[in-house]
């Protein structure tokens, strides 16, 4: 049983670790040299409800991906403007440590491979055809390649190729996998109801910082910094794919997180300005590059899925992050991911495909983001356990908890401790 | 969306879209500023990017930064004629100094110019294969043959010629001829098809490659191109190719064909001569070897070179191919695999 995995960003790694833990032989396509995709430029874990979600995760047995979070953390209980007890991961080298530990689970990696079409047999893919022509066959496929740019998009909806993390320059473009095999891309939308979302935050070369906003970085991981009156823009807040930081806090201040670099939360900010700021005066963007006038959009290219993150209308594809939904964050792709790997061996050997049951904050996101997404509101909403609307709803419907103890006894009491964990094949 | 696909012993490889100017300092071109680019989704009416054919830009946005106009248009220039001599009563040798940016860009696999005799109209262009560029001299060797019109008017020049290019889209193909490295590689060329065909062996000598060259007797002395393939080091065979009472392949070619095929691990095959010759020449070989990859020398009627005016179109079930600078693989237009192809 042979799953190809499409896109090795958090999604398609969690995708690929759980059907090899399944069992199955597992090859998993990146298009650049990098696995984790803009989690390389990510670092934000268990912050409000992505610690609940973090620990179903873990007391469900997939825990492995956050475990490397935590061991790869820099600062943990972190509290910034709206969020709580936030985990920041060291994005400088969380990436070698997750590649090293898809290695040893004997997952196969291809690097610098794009795949850029599909051989269909009915309504099943029976093959995708690298850029140089390769051919590569499969039994499920499972796409996580994203929805952020390439280029074109970025230009047509954003400010242009900030040349980001995810480098479609030196790569090539994303290619919408789902859509070669016949299945119409969704789109998110913004409240003016244009297409797409802006990518919430860049990075600032720590050392290019003063001394005092360094050190306080390194001792607390968090800086919050007034912006002067005349450059608070409140409608920057409105093209943002984070609505958890899209809160009037991260419009008056500048808040820096230390996750390696030093990750300012907004989407972009002109370097006059921002050098303008006390202890800014020598600072320098690193990601994007051109974090000065422009970041990457997203959300141009979701799938229409179930809630068990199977494609419809194409019959062994599954999809995760953000190409399964209006998803932000490195938990929300995890958790996506985890299961389109798990129902991907399932349908592989002929069995039904599961749920998440929707007594875990976990399996109602899933179900929440897929119903929502329905209506021109919900194109609008993102769906996060870190904050707006999902994480109200995880409060009201008492999902959110930190009681690490009281979601595993849940967990037990569903009869799913460690579910991820059992072979199947 | 216009698809190519490639055939892979039989089967079906992947759908491979090629514009030759893609990414050159010629796109996006006029196709782009008319919705109708070859590669871009969003130059072809769609609001999503769906790149067909990534070359290392991205079209769309080259189109918007040059204020969302097409870049200019290769246009016609005077040159001096340096060579101009017939080397068989209907063959003209003809060497133009161009200057080093054409030069340069001209010493590729598939160089074409457009030429016209200087003052003659814009209808009298034509397009001609580049044999070899000298990019030390500047100068570039092409061979005509004077067919008709065009040609004719062509060899009422004197010391100078209007020429327009860089083209490269001469030879289809050229996907199977990229980065072949000390590969064994066979050449089948006739008459004045044989010209682009030194050119693509200058290019893959250069990369450690073996060619093996058969040529068409023909009429007179044999091939003009005989002693360049020679000199470029290229293993050289001179046959009658062609039954003219049937229009067939002849015993002595195909007996040939048969040993060198056996004898050699060739990967690709490039096929200098007509369309007729093209089909019957690669259903040959492609029923000896199901493996051989090929690379034809493109006869289509161009006119414009730019994609616009349609002279050079191939009709395929998919869809038509702007064959002047839409690569295709000839596998597709000339292999009868299912009865199918162009007719």
């Amino acid at each position: 049983m042979k799953v190809v995995v499409i896109g090795g960003g958090w999604a398609g790694c969690a995708a690929a670790l759980q059907a090899k833990k399944c069992g199955a032989e597992v090859i998993l396509i990146e298009r650049t040299d990098l696995l984790l995709g803009l989690g390389n430029v990510g670092g934000i874990i268990r912050n409000n409800g992505r610690f609940t979600a973090a620990e179903e995760m873990i007391a469900l047995g997939a825990g492995d991906l956050f475990q490397i979070a935590d061991r790869c953390a820099r600062h943990k209980n972190v509290d910034f403007p709206g969020h709580k007890h936030a985990t920041l991961y060291d994005v400088n080298i969380i990436e070698a440590e997750v590649r090293k530990y898809l290695y040893s689970m004997g997952i196969n990696i291809l690097f610098e491979k794009r795949v850029v079409d599909v051989e269909m047999e009915g309504k099943s893919i029976k093959s995708v055809y690298l850029h140089d022509g390769t051919e590569i066959e499969g039994d499920v496929f499972i796409e996580t390649t994203g929805s952020t740019g390439p280029i074109g998009n970025c230009l047509r909806y954003g400010n242009g190729c900030s040349m980001c993390i995810l480098r479609c320059p030196s790569y090539g473009p994303r290619i919408s996998i789902s859509m070669r095999a016949g299945v119409e891309d969704l789109q998110g939308l913004r409240s003016d109801e244009s297409f797409g979302a802006m990518s919430g935050s860049c990075k600032l070369e720590k050392d290019s910082l003063s001394k005092e906003i360094r050190e306080k970085l390194d001792r607390d991981g968090v800086v919050v910094i007034p912006v002067p009156k005349e450059d608070i823009n409140m409608d920057k807040l409105n093209i943002k794919v984070c609505q958890q930081y899209a809160l009037k806090e991260f419009a008056e201040n500048i808040v820096l997180l230390d996750t390696g670099h030093a990750k300012l939360m907004t989407s972009y900010y002109p370097l006059e300005k921002l050098r303008k700021i006390p202890g800014f005066e020598r600072v320098r963007f690193i990601d994007p590059y051109s974090g000065g006038k422009a970041n990457s959009i997203r959300y141009l290219s979701m799938a229409p899925r179930d809630n068990h993150m199977k494609v419809i209308g194409v019959d062994n594809l599954f999809v995760g992050g953000e190409k399964s939904g209006l998803f932000v964050g490195h938990t929300e792709a995890i958790v996506t991911g985890t299961l389109a790997g798990y129902n991907a061996v399932r349908l592989g050997i002929g069995l039904n495909l599961v749920e998440l049951p929707s007594t875990l904050a976990v399996g109602d996101i899933i179900k929440f983001e897929n119903e929502n997404k329905k209506t021109l509101d919900g194109l609008k909403q993102r769906y996060t356990f870190a904050g707006a609307v999902y994480f109200e709803r995880m409060k009201q419907l008492d999902l959110y908890t930190t009681d690490i103890e009281k979601i595993r006894k849940k967990v037990d009491g569903l009869l799913l401790r460690d579910f991820f964990k059992n072979r199947i094949i | 969306m216009n698809i190519l696909i490639i055939w892979e012993g039989g089967r079906t490889l992947f759908r491979y879209v090629d514009c030759i100017d893609a990414g050159t300092e010629y796109c996006p071109c006029h196709l782009a500023e008319k919705g109708e680019c070859i590669i871009c989704s969003q130059l072809r009416g769609k609001n999503f990017c769906d790149c067909l054919n990534w070359k290392g830009t991205c079209i769309y946005e080259e189109f918007i930064w040059n204020n969302k106009k097409a870049k200019r248009i290769r246009e016609f220039k005077e040159f001096t004629i340096e060579n101009k001599r017939l080397i068989r009563d209907d063959l003209l040798l003809l060497q133009v100094s161009v200057n080093p940016y054409l030069a340069k860009q001209l010493n590729n696999i598939g160089s074409y110019v457009f030429l016209k005799k200087p003052g003659s109209p814009l209808c009298f262009a034509t397009p001609v294969s580049i044999m070899d560029s000298d990019i030390k001299n500047n100068l570039i060797t092409m061979v005509v043959k004077i067919l008709g019109v065009k040609t004719k008017d062509l060899l009422e020049c004197k010391d100078k010629v209007e020429l327009k290019g860089p083209y490269w889209n001469g030879i289809q193909g050229q996907i199977f001829l990229k980065n072949l490295k000390g590969n064994e590689i066979l050449i089948v060329a006739r008459g004045v098809a044989a010209a682009p065909c030194v050119m693509a062996a200058k290019k893959l000598i250069k990369a450690n490659n073996k060619i093996m060259v058969v040529l068409e007797k023909g009429r007179g002395n044999g091939n003009f191109a005989k002693e360049r393939f020679k000199s470029l080091g290229c293993e050289v065979y001179d046959v009658n190719m062609i039954n003219y009472n049937d229009y067939s392949l002849s015993e002595e070619f195909k007996n040939l064909l048969l040993e060198l095929i056996k004898k050699n691990n060739f990967k690709v095959t490039i096929s200098g001569g007509s369309d007729e010759f093209h089909r019957l020449y690669l259903n040959f070989v492609y029923a000896l070897d199901k493996s051989l990859k090929f690379a034809t020398v493109n006869n289509a009627i161009i006119t414009c070179g730019e994609g616009i005016c349609g002279s050079c179109e191939v009709k395929l079930d998919r869809g038509i191919i702007k064959s002047c600078k839409q690569q295709y693989n000839p596998a597709e237009v000339f292999i009868n695999l299912r009865g199918e192809g162009r007719k």
